[in-house]
């Protein structure tokens, strides 16, 4: 190619590149814009922290050291706190499972349960676990109860979506060729189906008990049992070492389950 | 026996692939079918199994029109028709075992099997399946620690299951070298000949036809371009049925 006819397609490249860099900073400034008015919004005011300071330092004193000698009244609301996240968890499969296979589009056995399955999944994800504690709070009282039930349904939500999408994602010529020897729904389910992701079920159960956990904390803020009821008593009895203390146990706590989903979650491979 | 009369098969958009197709094969009988690329093989052993609906024809299985059936009825029918594939299609986390025995299932409905049990009485059966194709020896390893070929053995083994009179095979040996694909096709010759299967397999290598049919059925378009038996086929003929795709 002549020099001459390189030019114009330089010059051409030249707008082009220009024409790209303004979008790149049109871009870039209405990223800014809309921190900026998430920050407004909020009422974002840093030198709150720096005022503040005095008062956590405050708090902070008064909390330290923990009050151990209280240990013994925090072990059974820290097994309701692992107990609400086990009955959520396993509750949550049980009822996760079935949705899921309705839910999944490449064995779903008919259009209408599809729909109504991802609608039931998508209702149960879409309300946090907290509204669905003060619901069931409502509804049988005060206690642990309430709170496991609603990690139950909200794990309906995130289980049931994971599992449908695993099952979709499946490999399925190993289905079509059980099918094919004539076995029937129930057992290409249970042969074929479970077999082949049983592993990923299991890890994204382990995830989700994990996840379940720190829920379970948070649902005791309203009267749904576990050590985040202990942690709002004390707090609002001014306790603030039995606060560290608790809050000590709760570290311990997430960090072991984080700890034994991830263990069991590598050996699953 | 298998008899297919006039079947007929055209998609939505509606391209034929299949078209007034006829064939019968014998139970102790190879018959291989050759042909290019998209001239209706495959869509021919869908057909056959139901895993496509056909436009148009019969296809008998004993007393049963398969083409004819539907839902548990095509099922029960459908029970001694066993179909094997280019890729063996195993469930990898299962064992070889459990793998072979799964194709027992289609005659058990009760709670055990629903449950992802297995009888007893196949998991010893699916022991003998797999000392016939050789891997007795292999019945508690993984299925997804398996060779190519020894998986492809591990499918006819699932076939045997099944107690099948009727065997389709589709590129069973396409993924496979030389020499593997020389074994499955003495296997599946074997069965033929002494299981009293009736085979129908879907072939590219040519020379694995001449060495192991009774029968080759040469497929163009979606017609029959010849059925003859093997000593009787001239090598231009197969040769025209590939031109024909080049061209």
């Amino acid at each position: 190619m002549s020099l001459d006819a390189a030019v114009p397609r330089l010059v051409e490249r030249s707008w082009a590149g220009a024409l790209s860099l303004a979008l790149r900073l049109v871009f870039v400034l209405m990223l800014l814009a809309i921190v900026a008015q998430a920050a407004i919004v909020v009422h974002a005011r840093p030198q709150d922290l720096i005022t503040g300071a005095h008062g956590m330092a405050d708090i902070i004193r008064r909390a330290v050291p923990p009050d151990f000698v209280k240990i013994d009244i925090v072990w059974w609301p820290a097994l309701e706190t692992i107990d609400l996240a086990i009955f959520g968890t396993v509750g949550g499969v049980i009822m996760a499972l079935p949705l899921a296979i309705l839910a999944a589009v490449n064995v779903t056995p008919s259009r209408y349960l599809y729909y109504g399955a991802r609608g039931v999944i998508g209702f149960a994800r879409a309300v946090p676990d907290l509204v669905w504690a003060l619901l069931f709070v409502t509804a049988v009282g005060l206690g642990p109860f309430p709170g496991a039930l609603a990690l139950s349904v909200h794990s309906i939500g995130m289980l049931g979506r994971l599992f449908a999408e695993t099952i979709e994602h499946m490999d399925m010529a190993p289905i079509d060729a059980l099918t094919l020897t004539g076995a029937r729904r129930v057992q290409v389910f249970t042969h074929g189906i479970i077999p082949s992701i049983l592993p990923s079920l299991l890890g994204i159960a382990l995830y989700r008990f994990d996840e379940n956990i720190r829920s379970s904390l948070v649902l005791g803020f309203v009267g749904a049992g576990g050590i985040g009821f202990e942690l709002l008593s004390a707090m609002s009895l001014f306790q603030y070492q039995l606060v560290s203390l608790l809050l000590i146990v709760t570290f311990v706590m997430v960090i072991a389950a984080e700890r034994f989903s991830a263990l069991l979650r590598a050996r699953l491979g | 026996m298998l008899r297919v009369r006039g079947l007929t098969m055209r998609y939505p958009d509606g391209k034929l692939a299949l078209a007034d197709f006829d064939l019968t094969i014998a139970a102790g009988e190879l018959v291989v079918a050759l042909g290019g690329n998209g001239s209706g093989k495959t869509t021919l052993l869908r057909c056959i199994s139901r895993t496509l609906p056909p436009t148009a024809g019969e296809i008998w299985l004993n007393d049963a029109n398969l083409a004819a059936l539907s839902g548990e009825r095509l099922r029960q029918a459908r029970l001694p028709l066993a179909m094997i594939w280019q890729h063996a299609s195993l469930v990898r986390r299962r064992s070889v075992l459990s793998n072979v025995a799964s194709g027992a299932l289609g005659r058990y409905g009760g709670l055990w099997t629903a449950l992802g049990g297995l009888p007893a009485v196949e998991r010893r059966a699916a022991y003998d399946h797999l000392g016939a194709v050789g891997l007795a020896a292999l019945a508690g390893q993984g299925a997804g620690t398996l060779s190519g070929g020894q998986a492809q053995r591990v499918a006819i083994a699932r076939a045997l299951a099944q107690r099948p009179q009727v065997l389709l095979a589709d590129e069973p040996v396409a993924s496979l070298d030389p020499e593997a694909a020389d074994d499955i096709m003495r296997l599946v010759r074997h069965l033929a000949t002494h299981g009293r299967l009736a085979v129908l397999c879907v072939l590219h290598q040519v020379e694995l036809a001449y060495a192991y049919a009774d029968r080759v059925v040469g497929i163009r378009d979606g017609r029959i371009a010849f059925d003859r038996p093997r000593a009787d086929l001239p090598r231009d003929a197969v040769r025209q049925l590939y031109l024909s795709e080049a061209a």
